[in-house]
């Protein structure tokens, strides 16, 4: 074999998303002095893990053929009841509880509507975007909700060890969802969920159980980033997460996972989120003007999928 | 290689938009692409960058609106240190932490448009957004004789702007016991919602005889809808925007109330030029509230890309 | 004996299931309105009525492509981005050369390349809907802002204004759009042969394209569809508000879609109807309208849209499976 024929072979095996975060951080890096520095990369690591705690669980509810429209909202709900809740307690502790408690209960609600009554999961998720981004305008009438416990900002500044919390926060989100995805039943199950139902009926695991437990994990982890998101503007807005289900369902599509088939790739959503974050981050690094960002954006979504349905021909 | 960074670079230079400028750079927030106001604090800011001899960049959310971009943005701008930065914060309480973050960056920052509610600003300059309320929700109510039915379109729910703007029309009204106000609903700045809303109340209410507008838009859309209905009734917006000056001209809008964002991006630049070059500035530049209407049109029918940018001394002096 | 290859496997459309549906919402519609009426006494009038029908068919001329697109299993997030590109382009040209009609030909034109550039990427470059048209929305909006440049075109001719705000025989004009664009696409969808392939292409894209149906041709056909109706919904709000901005119809995206959702078209393709997505507009306009005249907090408003999808939704789940 040739030394190109080679090479190329074993490009092939590195994934489109790898390839684009390589290139993009390459150009980045040469073109604008201060992206390849530590306190920098340390920014894109941190602006990237609230979406990275959404598009994980989002990942797998995708990987069962399903989606979760209402995660971004759900996030924002969260974020006032947790606020709402160290206002009124001085307790951090439990206004984590209560976000949890409400990520949970939306989770349970999406998954009882898309298992139990069959309503598709873009509709049901749909509905319960409204309710949720509802919810979160009449609770708050519009306006932020300030004064919280500082403690609770301390969890989006602080460091451990030099690294900033959210990054670590990140890192034991990520390895708790790829242990939970390839390294227990509960995988398995979600990998049956999305190729192969008939397997699971006739392993005797309730199809519909499984279900819910994916969004019911997707709400928690709503939950959990809604910490994140309270912290990082030591307050609660009701239009905080507005969209972020769709950069979610973007990142996710751009690291590789597809939609059609229920494969699921947990570290290609983590190279698609930072891909965006990169992207994000040197463009404004770069000054380019806003517009000239947004369509960027739209085109790295394109050619990424592009690339990756070319190499799928392969 | 070296073909690939030149070409690379040359794509960077044509993606920035500008060449290098000589003097300081600074970094100007703004919160959404879309909205007229906006671009003329961009353009203010611009042309008294060019009168000063310095580089400005400007940072607008992708998303309009949107607080997590502005915070990202933030945090990504103070890596480049840029000398001096002009803010106007998407959500008044929620950008605090990002404020923060740029005093402990150590850049001097000047608040314009939108109060934040806490942090170190060299300056804020700004409209008092409830005294253009007041003088302009009065000139209405003048104008309809001190009688009949009125409605109020508010902004977008929350917003510092629409509260205090609706807060200076609703005073108004205690000054004129004869008028009754029908409904005061939220049009989110936005024409085609104040349309729509506008529409809806005048199903309800047979007799309108004012309509105070938060915004122009939202002024031009209720104009619309009463043209639409073949009704007639005095309205108001605030901004001063082209839109607004061209209808005050033709009669159908009575005034607008000058929240001038042009003469804001100018002075927020000069202050930080200002306090960069060491001079003094002031701790607050509030501009006076001004009603155009017929009478007083003629400076404003200049587009804002064509009108200088009057000075400190100037607006200060007034 | 070799049996004779089958004609286009039409899937059986079930027409009293469909009918059924129909059925159902239109009493949901009626149920509605006689609530509305007693709670407000303005429901009822004359104006408010012609109000409701105006921003119904607002919302039908968004999904009435979109519901093409559904029905082969399909999405197109990019219809809101759509209209603001095309009607900006659309607005400057009216005030470049004076003409409304020159405007009206390039508002469609320019809505009608868009969805084809979306046809295009989901066939040939083969990306799935979702993100093709999710990535396309941004682009289209990157060029819109960066044409718009924050600015505002305002001030049509007053005969253009017509399409929008005027009325013809006491009816206001987008109505008229309205039927006749719901008798178009429901005679095309029902009637022609194309119509048939494209339910064939939803119900079962291998089987249609076994038996012989031209899917990328069609399929290219239904993104353009849906990108003209939307130049055509940037037209009629130009008219009506007289002005273009860069984010015009972006608040129109989710709307339309939960139409040809409450109307009864599902996710899955191949069942639905173009009638359904009037019924829904409908449903969802006379909501929002009754709100407004309820004067209840318009913050509430996404909640009830929001459970009026769910309801519709779950219904016809219960209804279908009464109908197997």
């Amino acid at each position: 074999m040739s030394t190109h024929t080679l090479v190329s072979a074993q490009l092939a095996r590195v994934p489109g998303v790898a390839i684009a975060l390589i290139a993009l951080c390459g150009i980045f890096a040469v073109t604008s002095p201060g992206f390849a520095t530590p306190a920098n990369i340390a920014n894109i690591l941190t602006q990237s893990t609230i979406l990275l705690l959404l598009a994980l669980p989002m990942t797998l509810i995708i990987m069962t053929e399903g989606l979760d429209l209402s995660i971004g909202a759900v996030l924002t709900f969260s974020s006032i009841v947790l606020a709402i809740t160290a206002l009124a307690t001085g307790s951090p502790a439990l206004a984590f509880l209560a976000a949890l408690a409400v990520g949970l209960c939306f989770g349970l609600a999406n998954g009882v509507l898309i298992a139990v009554f069959d309503i598709p999961p873009f509709i049901t998720t749909l509905g319960t975007l409204g309710i949720a981004q509802g919810l979160s305008l009449v609770v708050t009438d519009g306006q932020s909700v300030v004064g919280i416990p500082r403690s609770i900002e301390a969890i989006y500044s602080g460091t451990a060890a030099g690294i900033p919390l959210p990054i670590i926060l990140a890192a034991l989100a990520y390895a708790l969802t790829h242990t939970l995805l390839y390294h227990t039943r509960f995988g398995t199950y979600v990998f049956a969920l999305g190729g192969n139902r008939e397997a699971l009926k006739v392993a005797g695991i309730s199809v519909r159980g499984m279900l819910i437990r994916v969004y019911v994990f997707g709400g928690l982890m709503a939950g959990f980033a809604a910490l994140l998101m309270t912290a990082r503007l030591n307050s609660a807005h009701p239009t905080a997460g507005i969209g972020m289900e769709f950069d979610a369902i973007a990142a996710i599509a751009v690291g590789g996972t597809s939609f059609e088939r229920g494969n699921g790739w947990l570290l290609g959503t983590l190279l698609g989120v930072l891909t965006v974050g990169v992207l994000r981050n040197g463009l404004n690094l770069l000054a380019v003007p806003s517009s000239a960002q947004v369509a960027c954006i739209g085109a790295l979504v394109i050619i990424a999928l592009f690339i990756d349905g070319l190499r799928g021909e392969q | 290689m070296k073909y690939l960074l030149s070409v690379t670079a040359a794509l960077t230079t044509l993606l920035s938009g500008s060449a290098f400028a000589a003097g300081e750079t600074i970094a100007v927030f703004t919160k959404n692409l879309t909205n007229p106001y906006f671009q003329a604090v961009r353009v203010g800011t611009e042309t008294a960058a060019k009168t000063l001899g310095v580089k400005v960049i400007q940072y607008v959310p992708t998303k309009p609106d949107s607080i997590p971009e502005q915070l990202s943005q933030v945090e990504d701008v103070i890596v480049k240190k840029p000398d001096a930065i002009v803010f106007i914060p998407v959500d008044y309480k929620a950008l605090v932490p990002a404020v923060e973050k740029i005093n402990a960056a150590h850049i001097p920052v000047t608040n314009i448009t939108d109060r934040s509610a806490a942090g170190d600003f060299i300056a804020f300059v700004g409209a008092d957004d409830y005294s253009i309320g007041l003088a302009i929700g009065k000139r209405l109510l003048t104008g309809i004789g001190g009688k009949g039915n009125v409605i109020i379109l508010e902004g977008v729910k929350g917003s510092l702007t629409s509260t205090n703007r609706v807060r200076g029309f609703t005073d108004a009204l205690k000054e004129f016991p004869n008028v009754k106000l029908l409904a005061s609903q939220p049009g989110n700045f936005q024409r085609l919602n104040a349309l729509q809303v506008m529409e809806n109340l005048m199903q309800s209410f047979p007799s309108i005889d004012g309509v105070l507008a938060a915004n122009d838009p939202m002024a031009v859309g209720a104009i619309e809808a009463l043209e639409g209905a073949n009704r007639k009734a005095l309205v108001i917006g605030i901004n001063g925007s082209k839109e607004a000056v061209e209808l005050i001209k033709s009669g159908k809008l009575l005034a607008s109330g000058d929240f001038n964002g042009f003469i804001q991006g100018c002075i927020g630049i000069e202050i930080a030029v200002r306090n960069l070059r060491k001079q003094s500035t002031p701790k607050e530049v509030m501009l006076k509230p001004i009603v155009i209407d017929k009478t007083n049109l003629a400076p404003y029918e200049t587009p804002v890309e064509q009108r200088t940018c009057p000075t400190l001394e100037q607006i200060v002096s007034n | 004996m070799s049996t004779a290859p089958d004609k286009v496997a039409v899937p059986r459309l079930a027409l009293s299931g469909d009918v059924m549906q129909t059925l159902y919402r239109v009493l949901a519609v009626v149920l509605l309105s006689v609530a509305l009426a007693t709670l407000s006494d303005v429901f009822l009038t004359a104006n408010n009525i012609l109000n409701v029908l105006r921003q119904t068919a607002l919302l039908f001329l968004m999904a009435s492509g979109l519901t093409l697109v559904i029905l082969t299993a399909g999405l197109d997030l990019s219809i809101g981005a759509n209209v603001a590109l095309s009607g900006c382009l659309a607005a400057s040209v009216i005030k470049l050369t004076g003409s409304p009609l020159l405007g009206v030909a390039t508002g469609i034109a320019c809505g009608l390349v868009v969805g084809f550039a979306n046809g295009v990427l989901v066939t040939a470059l083969r990306i799935p809907s979702f993100i093709a048209t999710y990535g396309m929305m941004w682009i289209l909006t990157g060029v819109t802002y960066y044409y718009m440049a924050g600015e505002t075109i305002h001030g049509f001719p007053s005969g253009f204004r017509q399409l929008g705000s005027g009325y013809l025989f006491g009816v206001p004009m987008p109505v008229y759009v309205m039927v006749v664009f719901l008798a178009i696409g429901a005679l095309f969808a029902q009637r022609t042969v194309w119509g048939q392939q494209i339910y064939a292409i939803g119900a079962n894209p291998v089987a249609a394209r076994l038996s012989g149906v031209p899917v990328e041709r069609r399929l290219v056909l239904v993104y353009t569809v849906s990108g003209a109706m939307a130049g055509l919904a940037s037209l009629i709000i130009l008219a009506r508000i007289n002005s273009a901005q860069g984010d015009i119809g972006e608040e129109l995206t989710l709307p339309a879609i939960a139409a040809v959702l409450v109307g009864g078209t599902s996710l899955f393709g191949g069942s639905g109807t173009v009638a359904g997505t009037l019924i829904g507009a409908l449903l969802l306009t006379v909501v929002l309208n009754g709100m407004n005249l309820l004067q209840i907090n318009s913050s509430w408003q996404p909640l009830a849209t929001g459970i009026i999808i769910l309801l519709a939704v779950w219904i016809d789940t219960r209804t279908r499976r009464i109908g197997e």
